[in-house]
């Protein structure tokens, strides 16, 4: 069991910063996932605790020991691959037996543990196939075997999950949540799905460009995104982003802009006023009704079943969309009344992209 | 797929299929008869070789041409095989010195095999470092080729003075026993060695390049250390791509001709420059036993391509590895 801890690290290749200085701790035990779209520096990250990569600058702590210095090996870290990485010539036994061959282990010792992985992953008929012969979910389990079977404290996984069709990338979910119950081991989780994120994640990084943008548990990053990426990162559809700025109004402070205003919360701190900023709220938050305030138009609908998606004008060019109860009345071009609940409105400054509150 | 409705136009659409199909026709029959012919053309060399090794040497010049041997014989094969002293029977007029194929055998069996085997070592290593580590750049592995380029013979003069003269001159000035790499085992190796590296490591590169590098990655995270990777998921992956690329490289060291020639003699004879040997023969052209020469070197290349052909399918569609 081991907790890391990440000191600035940096990465860069020539001119080009893949990891810009980033500090993180690592509790023992945690599902700790890093997401992000591709080349915000998570698999670089991921590669520098791995060993696979040399950081540029910066240190990393696993279990209390500085390991800038050992070889990928010598870490007691078990990685899982976005390919997997199964070796193809070998069958299932050997690919899981791999790495207590190399530690010179006993082969009746080898032959038992193998034994034991095999039956954790429910694989043991595949021992003598070659990875060839095995199925995309197969496949994932022999990988997890390989990695589970050398007992490492930390887990390290590279969007292991990317290669499989929907379904069985949510039975897959399931399945690795409960692995990491049974083995309370550390585990690090790199994906640029921010729903995979959400499901299975204790904790949650979210990078961009190199840098942490947020860092929380996952309802902590939907209900208080930190930065406008984050906000729009998460969360489907995309966050509704409006144009505007603070200004006081009589009962608080208010958003205008879009063609239209909206009263804010009032713990909003006094100095927005006036600033350039972004006012964004989730499709669920945006209320369709008669008693509502602003007008639009509605254009299209999408149907998910237990709700339905409106993209509707609001004014200006501006389209937004409303997630409402699945048995709406409303049809493409039909006038509409909407809202926003005040407590429900995330606003991000202009410039900076970071959260007002 | 429309077809026209069955009233008047469907005959002309019959006639036009037909003329279509007699159209495909006469252009199969064309294509086949070309390459048939070319099939002749090509093959025609070898026909004339197997057929003069039976020809006793009346029927080697005869003319009108003897397509086949009108008294077919073995003497040519009992020459070249024979042992020690050349038995009064085998003795013809004409061929008083006897030509033995034992010695060219061994020498070429001996020099090719351990040459390309050094080759193929070396090039692999080689190209995995190119692979993996990018050594000399981006476009080194173009400019290995590009060696290649240089005519055998613009070196083979500048080889010999070193074999000859510079390195006996040097080894005997620093250790004072003169070592001469011309006319040995180890020069020639050595210069087949050299000659055919820049094949190995090209050919190595592309079978080493499909081996998906997260595989080694796996490898090194479960403990395995660089050489572990590569004894065990490495050249497990690209055994077939080493075995078709030591056939490759044996058949141009068995072929070679230029450098064994500049190089040796008389001490060590390899099949090609014994082959020579029959072309400057004082007691005239002696064909027979130089087809008979020929067709024995030719053997090995076939044999070893038929036992390796199953690597060679592998090896040659780049498809070993699925990812």
């Amino acid at each position: 069991m081991a907790g890391i801890a990440i000191k600035s690290l940096v990465k860069t290749f020539g001119s080009y910063t893949a990891v810009d200085g980033i500090s993180l701790d690592v509790r023992d035990g945690e599902f700790l996932i890093m997401v992000g779209p591709s080349g915000c520096g998570k698999t670089t990250t991921l590669n520098m605790i791995s060993g696979l990569e040399t950081p540029t600058s910066g240190e990393i702590v696993i279990g209390g020991r500085v390991v800038n210095d050992l070889e990928p090996g010598e870490r007691g870290l078990g990685m899982v691959f976005q390919d997997l990485a199964l070796f193809p010539h070998m069958t299932v036994f050997e690919n899981i037996a791999f790495g207590l061959r190399v530690r010179k282990m006993p082969a009746a010792a080898i032959a038992e543990r193998v034994m034991e992985a095999a039956e954790a992953m429910h694989i043991k008929p595949l021992l003598t196939k070659l990875p060839k012969q095995c199925s995309g979910g197969e496949s994932q389990r022999v990988a997890l075997a390989r990695t589970i079977v050398t007992n490492p404290a930390v887990f390290l996984m590279d969007e292991p999950l990317s290669s499989l069709d929907a379904k069985l990338r949510v039975d897959m979910r399931t399945e690795l949540k409960r692995l990491h119950e049974r083995l309370r081991a550390t585990f690090i989780y790199v994906t640029h799905d921010q729903a995979e994120a959400m499901t299975m994640a204790d904790r949650i990084v979210v990078m961009s460009k190199g840098r942490i943008e947020q860092l929380g548990t996952p309802l902590e990053i939907y209900n208080r995104p930190a930065t406008q990426f984050v906000a729009g990162f998460f969360g489907t559809p995309t966050m509704n982003f409006l144009e505007g700025s603070v200004i006081a109004g009589p009962d608080g402070p208010r958003f205008r802009g879009a063609g239209l205003e909206q009263p804010l919360p009032a713990s909003l701190s006094r100095n927005s006023e006036g600033r350039p900023v972004v006012l964004g709220v989730r499709s669920e938050h945006v209320v369709i009704s008669e008693a509502a305030a602003l007008p639009g138009t509605a254009r299209l609908l999408e149907p998910l079943g237990d709700a339905t998606l409106v993209h509707f004008d609001a004014g200006e060019g501006k389209s937004l969309v409303a997630k409402v109860a699945p048995s709406t009345a409303l049809a493409p071009g039909a006038p509409l009344k909407f809202g926003f609940a005040a407590e429900h409105c995330h606003l991000f400054d202009a410039a900076t992209g970071l959260r007002h509150s | 797929m429309s077809r026209p409705p069955d009233t008047g136009t469907s005959l002309a659409a019959e006639a036009a299929r037909a003329r279509k199909r007699r159209r495909e026709r006469s252009r199969r029959v064309t294509r086949h008869a070309l390459l048939i012919a070319w099939t002749g053309f090509i093959a025609f060399p070898i026909f004339w070789m197997i057929s003069t090794s039976f020809k006793d040497a009346g029927e080697w010049v005869a003319w009108p041409p003897h397509w086949l041997p009108h008294a077919p014989t073995l003497h040519n094969y009992a020459q070249i095989f024979a042992f020690g002293a050349l038995d009064p029977t085998l003795s013809r007029q004409a061929t008083e010195q006897a030509f033995t194929i034992w010695k060219g055998l061994g020498d070429a069996v001996l020099v090719c095999t351990s040459a390309s085997l050094f080759a193929l070592l070396l090039g692999t290593f080689l190209a995995y470092a190119i692979s993996r580590f990018n050594v000399g750049g981006k476009y080194f592995r173009h400019t290995i080729l590009m060696i290649r380029m240089i005519p055998p013979i613009v070196v083979a003069i500048s080889i010999l003075i070193y074999y000859a003269i510079i390195v006996p001159y040097v080894t005997s000035a620093l250790f004072g026993v003169r070592i001469s790499l011309f006319d040995t085992y180890v020069g020639l190796v050595l210069i087949y060695t050299v000659t055919t590296l820049p094949f190995v490591i090209w050919m190595m590169l592309t079978f080493i390049d499909e081996v998906p590098y997260t595989l080694e990655h796996a490898a090194r995270l479960m403990g395995a250390g660089r050489v572990t990777v590569i004894r065990r998921v490495v050249l497990p992956l690209v055994a077939s791509g080493m075995v078709v690329t030591f056939l490759f490289v044996f058949i141009l060291n068995w072929a070679e001709f230029l450098l064994a020639l500049t190089l040796t003699h008389p001490e060590v004879t390899t099949l090609t420059v014994l082959l020579n040997k029959f072309q400057s023969a004082s007691e005239g052209r002696l064909y027979g036993p130089q087809a008979a020469i020929g067709t024995v070197v030719t053997i090995p290349v076939v044999i070893l391509g038929l036992l390796i052909q199953k690597h060679l399918v592998k090896g040659f569609s780049f498809g070993t590895i699925r990812k």
